[in-house]
């Protein structure tokens, strides 16, 4: 009895390690990343692109309701893959983080700088007693100094840089497809191309407009900008021709 | 002091407020206008002028109490506070140098975080809301410096007022540099000029403005960093 509960202690409540040096908390909370519906981002050198799948569980949903792409601030966009309602709430953080440094020093933050404050967040809660790890990984894409920036955020609090990155379910699959297709020199709408053939990869065919919410930050006008469906359903058309030719 | 919410992480630390210091409290908003005469003042007068090489700092060398008493006859009133960026005290010494030691924290953090120093327009930023936040009152400095966008100089009020310009001054001593300045002040000047000029509008503010006196300091701030000297007598600096 005594033996087994303490075993068991090791994945329960606060987060502490396990003897063999593992975060179990942690972990889980990055199986529920995968169960969430994937995001990609990917940055050329032109701009950032991130693009998240948005299937709905019943035609009666109002597609508009589910949210995977978010305005960070003018120049930053997060996508999100995991629990939407912790998503929120690390959204909601860097959106005070980015006006917060407008306030504090009169400037637009910069990307790392955000990710950096919002991965400082989210370590916090894997260090506290009684609390419950981030179930989310983001995508922080924008422009910092005219360069265009991609990050990743995990559940341990850990940040990566990317070129071009898949969080969520499937999440290998699709990495695997960016590792294989990416290139340096794409422009923008290369890019979109590339993110939603990416998001297709682990299905038989092309994402349908609808499933997909695209978003893209450019070198040019440094703003974040949602790609309305007309151009997402000509870059899909443009996708459905290309796999067609090449399965000739 | 003010209704700032930022974010608050499990245990309700939140994030430090626009408005206040990261590191340190800030010390009783009133304190600073009340003292009036038994403060140690610098009576003053500073100056800070943009060229296209950097920028030019000059100030007086006198403390005095209430502009009637010389308290000291060699006071450095500019302090290097950023790798590339120098600040003026005028007005309370306790309350312009807390707020140097308060800036220069800030600056380090800023850096030791994002490995980048911080940029000058941000550093005015950041003290514009320090002095808005009320410690540091009776205070009325200038804030020099230079970085990637080029030479700056602010004039920081003691209300929060931060204003950039090519050249300004600010201290007891002040309409007396002005006349000077708005006669020699032209675009162009190179750093040894600008400090030539300098030097001559502090000199016509010692002779005649009671609250300053006693020498000239100059500082350089130029992409290399910070230079400063101070000169006893004004002869080999005009």
């Amino acid at each position: 009895m005594q033996g087994q509960s303490q075993q068991q202690a090791y994945d329960r409540g606060i987060t502490i390690f396990s003897p063999d040096g593992r975060l179990y908390q942690v972990e889980y909370a990055r199986e529920a990343v995968k169960r969430g519906t994937a995001s990609v981002g990917l940055r050329t050198p032109d701009g950032v692109v991130l693009a998240a799948n948005r299937q709905v569980s019943s035609p009666l949903m109002e597609r508009s309701s589910v949210e995977k792409i978010h305005k960070a601030d003018e120049h930053i966009g997060v996508a999100s893959a995991g629990h939407v309602a912790d998503a929120r709430q690390l959204v909601d953080l860097a959106r005070r983080r980015a006006q917060g440094e407008q306030l504090r020093y009169g400037q637009q933050i910069g990307v790392e700088t955000l990710t950096r404050a919002v991965t400082d967040h989210i370590q916090e809660y894997t260090q506290t007693g009684g609390a419950r790890p981030f179930g989310v990984a983001l995508l922080v894409g924008g422009i910092e100094d005219g360069e265009p920036k991609l990050f990743e955020t995990d559940p341990s609090g850990t940040d990566y840089e990317w070129k071009a990155a898949a969080i969520g379910g499937d999440r290998d699959v699709i990495q695997g497809y960016l590792e294989e297709n990416y290139r340096e020199d794409l422009d923008v709408d290369g890019g979109l191309e590339l993110a939603v053939s990416a998001l297709s990869e682990p299905e038989d065919e092309v994402v349908a407009a609808e499933d997909v919410d695209v978003a893209t930050i450019t070198t040019e006008d440094e703003s974040f900008q949602s790609v309305d469906d007309d151009r997402l359903e000509s870059i899909i058309a443009e996708i459905e021709t290309e796999t067609e030719e090449s399965d000739e | 002091m003010n209704n700032w919410t930022g974010a608050s992480g499990p245990q309700g630390d939140a994030d430090p407020s626009p408005y206040d210091p990261e590191l340190g409290s800030l010390p009783n908003g009133a304190q600073g206008d009340e003292h009036g005469d038994t403060v140690n003042k610098t009576g003053t007068t500073t100056i800070g002028i943009t060229t296209d090489d950097g920028v030019v700092i000059a100030t007086d060398m006198r403390a005095s109490l209430g502009g009637r008493f010389v308290s000291n006859k060699d006071v450095q009133k500019v302090e290097q506070i950023h790798p590339t960026g120098a600040l003026t005290l005028v007005g309370s010494v306790g309350g312009a140098q807390s707020f140097i030691r308060t800036l220069r924290s800030e600056v380090n953090l800023y850096e030791s975080r994002r490995g980048e120093t911080m940029p000058i327009e941000a550093l005015a930023t950041l003290a514009g809301n320090f002095a808005r936040g009320g410690p540091f009152r009776a205070i009325n400095p200038i804030l020099g410096g230079v970085d990637s966008e080029g030479s700056h100089v602010y004039s920081i009020d003691p209300a929060g007022g931060v204003m950039a310009d090519d050249y300004t001054v600010t201290g007891s001593g002040m309409q007396l540099a002005y006349g000077l300045l708005e006669q020699e002040y032209e675009e162009g000047l190179s750093l040894d000029e600008a400090q030539s000029v300098a030097a001559r509008a502090i000199k016509s503010a010692v002779e005649r403005d009671t609250g300053s006196g006693n020498g000239v300091f100059l500082a350089e701030v130029t992409e290399e960093g910070v230079d400063i000297q101070g000169h006893n007598d004004f002869d080999a600096v005009i």
